[in-house]
C-alpha cells in the first residue's frame, strides 16, 4: 500500500518506489530504497513524517502515495 | 597553507565545528540547508596553519540541489588535503552512506563522530575504535557542540593529510563490481583523476558524469543489456545504493550497541511533533507563535489591557523617565528598550546641541551635527532594540528546530501557490534581511520556482523596513490620535506576505510555470536553543547594523542635509529657507512620479520630502526614516514649532507639516516595502538569478508591483468607491489568465515578449 495510508506507529519494509528519476535517486540517497524498514510516525492529509534508519523525514502527499510498503 | 574540507550531511554540526575550529562566527542553525556556500577559516593551533573550508551539506555525491553541487565540485576539483567527514552518529547509517562515496575518492579522510553526547544520552554506545578498524579510516569522537575531542580531532586529520591515500568502494563484493573495475581501467587509461569515484558515478548513470565522459557510457550501456536484477532491473542507481547501505548495515551497524531494555515508544521530540504537525492544530499554533512574537516587539499596549489598568499607573509624569513603561499601557519588551534607547540619544543630543552653543561653534556646523548626523542616526538606531528582540525571537524559534516543522506543515497551503514549503524558509528569513534569504533560495531545486521566490523575498519586510513601518505608523498615531498604532504595523506585515501570496500565484500561472518539486525534509531533533548560539545571531546583527548606520547611512544623512542647506547657487540657506534647496529643487522635480500614489504634487508645501526619502531608501532602507530625521528640524522649524527627538516624532513632524492623508501614509509605507529593496539586495538577486534578462525583468516586476500596489491603496483609502473598479480590473486579469492558460484566447503580442524572455 501506499505509504500515505500506511498506519502509524508500525515498522514496514519499502516495496517500490515509483517516483521520477531524480526524485527517486534523492530518496535512496535518503535511506529510502526497495527493502529498507520504515515507520509512519504521524501523517496530516496525506503529508508524512516517518522514521527512515534513525532520522525523522517529512513527505508531501504527492511523495508519498508514491511510495509503496508492505 | 593546508587545506581542509568539512564535508557531511545537512544539519549534521559542520559548520558549528568550523566556528569552533576556527573562532568564525558563521551563521548556525537547527534545520538542514543553513549552509549554501563554501565558508573559509584558520585552524591555528596545529604544526603549520590549516586553511578550514565549511561545505553546504550533501547527502550524496550526486547532487540534487543548487548548493550540493558546490560541496561536490569542491572535494573534486580543489583537492584538499584532507576531508573531514563530520558524521551524525544519532543517526549513524544514513551518515556512512556519504562516507561509502567519499572513500572512493582518492583524498585523505578523517570521520568525526559527532554528537556522541545525544548517543550516550540515549543508552546507547558506539564504539569508535571499531569502526575506525572497519572503515581503514580513522574515527575521532567529538562534540562541536561542547568544543570536545577538536584538537585530536585535527591531530589525525594532519597525520592522515601526510600520505596520500587511495580511494576504495565498499561495493567489491556487489554484482556491478566487474562493470565498475573495467569503467575505472578505462578511465585511468584516459588519465582520469579519481578513476575509481568517476567509475562509480558513471555506472550509476549520474548526471553530471554522464555529461563529462560521454564516450565511457556506452561501455555501462552496453552492459545493462546483459544484466538482470531481481528486485531493480537494470536501476544501477537503486543497484548501487543499496549495495552501499547492505555494507553498512552488515560491516558497521556492529559498532552500536544498542539498549536492550529500552522499550520501542516515541521520544520527546515525536512527542511534540503531534501537537506541533497535527493537521488542524499545526498552522493555528504557528500563526499564535507569531502574533505573540510581533506582539511582544512592537506593542505599546501589552495585552491590550491598557483600558484596564489605573490613571497614570506607571506613567512618571514630569520625570526623565516619563512614558519609559509605556503610556496608555503597559509597553512590550521591544517598546520598553526603544524608549530606553531613546532617553538616551535624547540626551546626547542635547548634551551635544549645549555645549556646541556654548563654545560659540557656527550654527551651521551645529545645524550638521545635531540637525543632519544625531538626527538622522538616531531616528534609526532608535529601532534597533526592537530589530534585536524581534530577531531573538525568531533564532529561538529557528535554534529549536520548529521553523523546519512549520516548513512542512505550510507545505500542503503552499502548494496552492505553486511553491513548496522548502520557499518558507528563505521567505522567514527574508523578516531578517533580504540578502541570506536570497542566497539561501538555492536549497529549491526548481530554477522557476528558485526564481518566484527571489522576487518575492523584499516583500517579508526586513529589518531595515520596520523603522519604517514603527515610525510611520507611530507617527499616524501621534498626528491623528490613533490608539494601538502597532496594529498599523502588524498589517503592513500581512500587506506585504498577501502581495507576495498574489505575485507567486500569478507568476507560477504565467512566466513561471513549472511542475512543485517534492517536498522531502529531514526533520532535525528539537534541542533548547543555545544561548550562546543565539548571542552570535544578536551580536552579528548589531555588528552589521551598527557598521551599516556609521558608513552608508551616515554619509547619506550628510549629503541629505548638505544639499538641503544649499541652493544651486551655492548659498548657504537657513533652516526655514529649505524651499530653496537643491534638494527641493530635485524633489519637486519627481515629485509627480509619486502622486498616483498619495505623496506627490497633492501634497502642501514640503510634500517633496517624501519622495526624496523614497529615493534615498533605495540606496539602504533605514535612510527612509534617517532622512526624515535630518529634515524634520529644518522643516518643523519652518512651519511649526515642536521638538523633535526620535524616529516618531520626525514622521509625526512631517505629517502635521504636509498634510498628508492616512490613505497615502499607508501607500507610502507599502511602496516603500515593495519596491526596489536596497543595493546590497539588489546585487545579491542579480548574483543569484540565472540570466540577465530575468533580473531585468525583476526590477521591473518590483517597481511595478510597488507602483500598482500603494496605488490601489491609496484610491480605495481616499475614495472607497474605486473598490469596484479595482476589482473589476483584477477579475478582468485573472480571466484572460485562466483563459490564455486553457488555451481559449490567443495574444499574439504577448507571445512574441513572452519569447524573447525566454532567450
Amino acid at each position: 500500500m501506499p505509504i500515505a495510508v500506511a498506519p502509524a506507529g508500525r515498522k514496514m519494509k519499502v516495496v517500490k518506489v515509483t517516483a521520477d528519476d531524480k526524485t527517486r535517486r534523492h530518496l535512496e540517497n535518503l535511506g529510502i530504497t526497495a527493502g529498507a524498514e520504515i515507520e509512519v510516525i504521524s501523517g496530516s492529509g496525506g503529508s508524512i513524517i516517518c522514521k527512515v534508519k534513525d532520522g525523522r523525514l517529512a513527505l508531501d502527499k504527492n511523495l508519498s502515495t508514491k511510495i509503496l510498503v508492505a | 597553507m593546508l587545506k581542509f574540507a568539512l564535508a557531511g550531511n545537512p544539519n549534521c554540526g559542520k559548520t558549528t565545528l568550523f566556528n569552533n575550529l576556527t573562532g568564525s562566527t558563521a551563521h548556525v542553525g537547527n534545520w538542514p540547508g543553513v549552509t549554501v556556500d563554501k565558508k573559509e577559516g584558520v585552524y591555528k593551533k596545529c604544526a603549520e596553519p590549516i586553511k578550514i573550508i565549511d561545505l553546504p551539506g550533501i547527502y550524496s555525491l550526486s547532487p540534487y540541489t543548487p548548493e550540493e553541487v558546490i560541496s561536490r565540485n569542491y572535494i573534486l576539483e580543489e583537492k584538499p588535503d584532507c576531508v573531514i567527514n563530520v558524521v551524525d552518529a544519532t543517526n549513524l547509517e544514513r551518515n556512512l552512506y556519504l562516507t561509502t562515496q567519499i572513500m572512493e575518492i582518492d583524498v585523505p579522510v578523517v570521520i568525526a563522530l559527532n554528537m556522541m553526547d545525544a548517543v550516550t544520552k540515549r543508552g546507547d554506545r558506539i564504539d569508535a575504535k571499531k569502526l575506525e578498524e572497519k572503515t581503514g579510516i580513522p574515527v575521532v569522537s567529538v562534540s562541536a557542540l561542547k568544543n570536545q575531542g577538536l584538537d585530536e580531532l585535527m591531530k589525525r586529520g594532519y597525520e592522515a593529510s601526510k600520505t596520500p591515500r587511495k580511494g576504495k568502494t565498499v561495493l567489491e563484493g556487489g554484482a556491478l563490481a566487474h562493470l565498475i573495475k573495467d569503467c575505472r581501467i578505462a578511465l585511468e587509461g584516459q588519465g582520469v583523476e579519481n578513476a575509481l569515484f568517476h567509475a562509480v558515478k558513471l555506472v550509476e548513470t549520474d548526471e553530471l558524469e554522464v555529461k563529462s565522459h560521454p564516450a565511457s557510457k556506452a561501455m555501462v550501456d552496453e552492459f545493462k543489456k546483459t544484466f538482470k536484477d531481481n528486485t531493480f532491473g537494470d536501476d544501477f542507481e537503486a543497484v548501487v545504493a543499496d549495495g552501499r547501505y547492505k555494507y553498512i548495515t552488515q560491516n558497521y551497524s556492529s559498532v552500536m550497541v544498542r539498549e536492550k531494555t529500552k522499550k520501542e515508544k516515541l521520544n520527546r521530540s515525536d512527542k511534540a511533533d503531534k501537537v506541533l504537525t497535527h493537521k488542524i492544530w499545526g498552522i493555528p499554533v504557528f500563526l499564535l507563535i507569531l502574533f505573540a512574537i510581533f506582539h511582544l516587539t512592537f506593542s505599546e499596549n501589552l495585552l491590550f489591557i491598557g483600558a484596564a489598568l489605573p490613571e497614570g499607573w506607571v506613567s512618571l509624569e514630569g520625570t526623565a523617565a516619563e512614558g519609559l513603561f509605556g503610556t496608555e499601557g503597559i509597553a512590550s519588551p521591544g517598546v520598553f528598550l526603544t524608549n530606553l534607547l531613546g532617553l538616551a540619544t535624547d540626551s546626547i543630543t542635547a548634551a551635544v546641541q549645549s555645549a556646541m552653543e556654548a563654545g560659540e561653534v557656527a550654527s551651521w556646523a551645529t545645524g550638521l551635527v545635531c540637525d543632519g548626523m544625531l538626527g538622522g542616526l538616531f531616528a534609526v538606531v532608535g529601532f534597533l532594540p526592537q530589530i534585536l528582540v524581534l530577531f531573538l525571537f525568531f533564532s529561538i524559534l529557528e535554534d529549536s528546530g520548529y521553523m523546519a516543522r512549520v516548513a512542512f506543515i505550510l507545505d500542503r497551503l503552499f502548494r496552492k501557490f505553486g511553491l513548496s514549503g522548502r520557499a518558507f524558509m528563505p521567505m522567514i528569513m527574508g523578516f531578517g534581511c533580504s540578502v541570506p534569504a536570497t542566497i539561501n533560495t538555492r536549497t529549491l531545486a526548481d530554477k522557476n520556482e528558485r526564481i518566484s521566490t527571489i522576487r518575492v523575498i523584499p516583500f517579508f519586510s526586513c529589518g531595515a523596513k520596520l523603522p519604517i513601518l514603527t515610525a510611520i505608523a507611530g507617527g499616524i498615531g501621534v498626528a491623528f490620535g490613533l490608539p494601538n498604532t502597532d496594529i498599523v504595523t502588524y498589517g503592513m506585515y500581512v500587506l506585504g506576505i498577501t502581495v507576495a501570496i498574489v505575485c507567486v500565484l500569478l507568476m507560477r500561472s504565467t512566466t513561471m510555470k513549472g511542475d512543485v518539486p517534492p517536498f522531502i525534509m529531514e526533520l532535525p531533533a528539537y534541542h533548547l536553543p543555545q544561548p550562546k548560539n543565539l548571542m552570535l545571531h544578536l551580536w552579528d546583527k548589531t555588528k552589521h547594523f551598527v557598521k551599516k548606520a556609521f558608513t552608508i547611512i551616515l554619509a547619506s544623512t550628510i549629503v541629505v542635509w548638505v544639499i538641503s542647506h544649499f541652493s544651486f547657487g551655492w548659498e548657504f540657506l537657513e533652516d526655514t529657507e529649505i524651499d530653496r534647496s537643491i534638494l527641493a529643487g530635485i524633489g519637486q522635480l519627481i515629485q509627480p512620479v509619486f502622486t498616483p500614489m498619495g505623496f506627490g504634487s497633492q501634497l502642501g508645501a514640503f510634500g517633496w520630502v517624501f519622495a526624496v526619502a523614497a529615493i534615498t531608501g533605495l540606496i539602504a532602507k533605514e535612510n527612509v526614516i534617517a532622512t526624515f530625521g535630518t529634515l524634520a528640524a529644518c522643516i518643523v522649524g519652518a512651519v511649526i514649532d515642536v521638538e523633535t527627538d526620535g524616529g516618531i516624532a520626525a514622521a509625526g513632524a512631517m505629517i502635521a507639516a504636509t498634510g498628508i492623508t492616512v490613505p497615502a501614509l499607508i501607500s507610502f509605507i507599502a511602496f516603500n516595502m515593495l519596491t526596489i529593496p536596497c543595493f546590497a539586495a539588489v546585487a545579491t538577486a542579480k548574483a543569484e538569478l540565472p540570466t540577465k534578462k530575468s533580473f531585468n525583468f525583476t526590477l521591473l516586476f518590483w517597481l511595478g508591483t510597488s507602483y500598482a500596489v500603494s496605488t490601489v491603496i491609496y484610491l480605495i483609502g481616499s475614495w472607497w468607491w474605486t473598490v469596484f473598479i479595482v476589482a473589476a480590473v483584477l477579475a478582468a486579469v485573472v480571466v484572460l489568465i485562466v483563459l490564455y492558460n486553457k488555451g481559449k484566447i490567443n495574444f499574439s503580442a504577448l507571445k512574441f515578449k513572452k519569447k524573447a524572455r525566454i532567450k
